[in-house]
């Protein structure tokens, strides 16, 4: 059989970007958080919390995540349809553009340029740009998918195709508004109604772009660094569909106890309870498909990364439905408990299949062994110890916020001021910041690890690099 | 008293589980047991 001469350049390159872009993120996450104990580390106008924290979001969802998601899945795509992508020269425009579009938007938020809406804050030029981006992305894709060579679609290729469609929808609808100014625009949307589409948005962006892609990754590295299947195909795809169809109607878990109609509220609170099926359906097809070979999490730093990622998966959807119950969220809303679930998700989840899945490329697309497993694995040790620090601080002072906030003396005032519940929250905030910088340290080590890996000398034979992984 | 917008609302959501439904019993069915697995194997060769 003639083997597919496949694009690893552009995979090349955007796993360098999304690298920069992920330091940047955990940078500027470590920053916010000590301004968060040093309030005068704020210096105005430029270089506040207020400016700085949706840098690190973007940074981190925009650029890591995204970023990992490009690179991976141009490799991914190319090899389930066993054909070069569709087009090399769109894809690099798209490489380009997409850096453009991040610096675009560091610009300016630092600037102060805002919708205000959270995960969509950019303002409508850099809207276009994004819009742009993700076409371009899109028809690359799809047109290499609708060009494959092989009949049946991999699991990881329905989760693509969800995302990219998924993204669109949600980025385009959200971002209905009008310009009155080239940096100021209004939302379409007014009142409870824009609540409700900001949040409609929020949620499957969680969906799309922090659940799917890593989804599409983990299923295809997963056995790819095994080298035995997935358990079940079967429950991947209905796994697959059951997600898709649940997710549209959770928005709503965001704004519980808001004007917002109390049925839509219902609907996304039963809804999210339901998610905990085809979340687990990956997590437990993920669990079997290790059968006889658990033996592997000792001795192939990969299937580490992959296992416990898909772990943090299945904590983060169970804790998620229990938030979106109106008891608990009456208690847990607007509190640090609420970080703690999404750092969960980011630095436990996303990270690590990201992590994973660029171990397992760089070595591939630059035919060379990795320079040091010993290094992954402390690697690994650090960004686990950094992320447990960071939430299982926050939940405690999460818990520790509510408990003060619902304090009630006998005579119905309030037990604590508002103050007095902020200065409780320091000494978590600090091990937030060493939870961090452990993370942050982790981060290092592996840019080390990867730039020794693409510098060192001796090209392997292709053939070489497919039992990479193991220790 | 729920207003036509929320029996719309309601209903998409209906018309979906019925996808949903037939999504299910296509993947289950007898003729497909198999050939629903195929792709499973054929990933691990395609480097
Ligand atoms: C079954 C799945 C999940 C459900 C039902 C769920 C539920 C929730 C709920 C109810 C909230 C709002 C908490 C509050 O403000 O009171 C929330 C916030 C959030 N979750 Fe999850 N979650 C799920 C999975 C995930 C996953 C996999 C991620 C990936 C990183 C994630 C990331 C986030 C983020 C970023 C927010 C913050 C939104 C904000 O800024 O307010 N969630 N989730
Ligand atoms: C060393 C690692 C990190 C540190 C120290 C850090 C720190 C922080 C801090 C201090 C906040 C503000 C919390 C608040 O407003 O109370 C925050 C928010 C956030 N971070 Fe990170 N972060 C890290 C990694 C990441 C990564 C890798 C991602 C994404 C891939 C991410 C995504 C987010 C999101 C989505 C929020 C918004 C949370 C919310 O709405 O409550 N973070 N982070």
């Amino acid at each position: 059989m003639d083997t597919p001469q496949y694009n690893t350049d552009i995979v090349r390159s955007f796993i360098l970007w999304s690298v920069i872009w992920g330091l940047v993120a955990v940078l500027v996450g470590v920053i916010v958080s000590v301004q968060m104990t040093n309030p005068e580390l704020n210096f105005p106008p430029y270089f506040t919390f207020g400016r700085l924290r949706p840098i690190h979001t973007n940074a981190g969802i925009y650029g890591w995540a995204v970023g990992v998601i490009f690179a991976t899945f141009y490799y991914i795509v190319q090899r389930l349809c066993k054909i070069r992508i569709w087009s090399d020269k769109l894809a690099t425009f798209q490489l380009w553009f997409f850096n453009a579009t991040i610096i675009a938007a560091a610009v300016s938020l630092l600037l102060g340029y805002t919708t205000s809406k959270e995960y969509h804050e950019l303002e409508w030029p850099v809207d276009i740009m994004v819009v742009v981006l993700w076409v371009a992305f899109s028809i690359n894709i799809i047109m290499t998918i609708i060009k494959r060579k092989e009949e049946q679609m991999y699991i990881s290729l329905w989760y693509m195709m969800a995302a990219i469609i998924g993204v669109a929808i949600l980025y385009l609808v959200n971002a209905a508004a009008i310009p009155v100014s080239l940096f100021k625009s209004y939302s379409l949307y007014a009142g409870t109604n824009d609540a409700n589409v900001q949040w409609w948005f929020g949620h499957n962006a969680v969906a799309m772009v922090l659940t799917a892609p890593p989804l599409a990754m983990f299923y295809y590295f997963l056995p790819k660094s095994t080298g035995v299947p997935i358990y079940s195909h079967k429950i991947s795809i209905i796994s697959f569909w059951s997600l898709i169809f649940m997710y549209l109607w959770t928005g709503a878990h965001h704004l519980l106890w808001t004007p917002v109609p109390d049925w839509i509220q219902t609907l996304a609170m039963a809804f999210s309870l339901m998610l905990i099926a085809p979340s687990w359906g990956s997590v437990i097809n993920g669990y079997l498909s290790m059968k006889g070979q658990w033996h592997q999490m000792r001795d192939n730093y990969l299937v580490k990364f992959l296992i416990i990622g898909i772990t943090f998966y299945g904590l983060q959807t169970l804790q998620g439905p229990m938030q979106a119950i109106r008891s608990f969220s009456a208690f847990i809303h607007y509190t640090d408990w609420v970080p703690a679930h999404i750092h969960m998700g980011t630095m436990g989840w996303v990270s690590m299949i990201a992590f994973a899945s660029i171990y397992f490329l760089v070595p591939r697309i630059y035919n060379k062994e990795l320079y040091s497993v010993p290094l992954a694995n402390l690697h690994f040790w650090l960004i686990l110890t950094g992320q447990l620090i960071w939430s299982i601080s926050l939940w405690i002072a999460g818990v520790l916020q509510a408990g003060m906030w619902n304090a009630i003396n006998p005579d119905g005032s309030l037990t604590y001021t508002f103050m007095e519940t902020m200065v409780e929250m320091y000494p978590y905030w600090w091990a937030r910041t060493i939870g961090g910088v452990i993370f942050l340290t982790g981060v290092l080590v592996f840019i080390y690890n990867l730039v020794k890996t693409i510098r060192s000398g001796e090209k392997l034979a292709p053939s070489a690099v497919t039992a990479e992984g193991r220790a | 008293m729920m207003d036509l917008g929320s029996l719309l609302y309601l209903g998409v959501t209906f018309g979906l589980f019925a996808i949903f439904a037939w999504i299910v019993i296509k993947t289950y069915s007898r003729k497909n047991r198999d050939k629903n697995e195929v792709a499973k194997y054929r990933m691990l060769n395609d480097d």
